[in-house]
């Protein structure tokens, strides 16, 4: 095991990711929800899964889907949770107070 | 469990829900919504409710959080890095190995922020601001189609 090598990734990595977009969501997402576990299985999963395929493409073994296309279908999903937290916010209201 | 919200009322909203796209995007509050009318059809034991409705609850929010995730995060700066150091060094597991203990670190104290605010913050005021984040990260994804 080349630890040197691991130590770099991880700092490399760890100081890029933080504050970034995807930590920011899973802030956001974990704030509101029931399923704590949840939000962290579902964040960890696609984040290696991300850093699975860059490791893949980094070998010359894979082909990325067009980034562009899916980022805008990222932006779009963003926005329907925002707009529905911000405009159609009934059910979670009343939800919650059933709950509580 | 409070399953005391009527059938009838709620099974068009249901329906209306249940689209591929709007399943994606699903926000946790509509899925729990949701998730109760399903169970008021499916089962009546309150026990067995419980605990598939906490199951139910898990992979929903599971499977929400993956795609929004895993799509922001396709050809962001993390997987870049690790496209580099694993065109560099050839040793691909080892990468793989030090870039996924530094995502799980850092969703877990994502996650850890995100509670810790819960506990301190009133719903509706965390539902406002985590609308507000949602947009903001749309927007950057937007800027990032645009300037890529």
């Amino acid at each position: 095991m080349d630890w040197h090598l691991l130590g770099l990734t991880f700092i490399t990595v760890f100081i890029s990711e933080l504050g970034d977009k995807s930590q920011i969501a899973a802030i956001a997402l974990s704030g509101n929800t029931k399923s704590h576990t949840g939000v962290f299985f579902g964040t960890a999963a696609a984040l290696l899964l991300a850093s699975f395929l860059g490791v893949l493409l980094g070998e010359g073994t894979a082909h990325l889907l067009p980034a562009r296309v899916i980022k805008i279908v990222a932006a779009i999903g963003f926005a329907v949770l925002a707009a529905r937290l911000l405009f159609f916010n009934e059910a979670s209201i009343t939800n919650v107070e059933e709950e509580a | 469990m409070n399953v005391d919200v009527s059938v009838e009322s709620l099974s068009p909203h249901v329906e209306a829900d249940l689209s591929p796209v709007e399943a994606v995007i699903d926000s946790n509050q509509e899925a729990a919504s949701s998730v109760l009318v399903q169970e008021a059809i499916v089962e009546s034991n309150s026990d067995t409710t419980a605990a598939s409705h906490q199951r139910w609850q898990f992979w929903q929010v599971f499977s929400s959080t993956f795609l929004t995730i895993f799509l922001a995060e396709l050809g962001d700066k993390t997987q870049v890095s690790t496209l580099l150091l694993s065109a560099e060094f050839h040793n691909p597991w080892v990468i793989f190995a030090g870039s996924a203990l530094a995502l799980i670190a850092t969703s877990l104290l994502g996650v850890l922020v995100g509670r810790w605010l819960a506990s301190h913050i009133s719903p509706a005021l965390l539902d406002k601001a985590a609308g507000v984040i949602m947009a903001l990260i749309s927007v950057w994804l937007l800027l990032e189609v645009i300037q890529g």
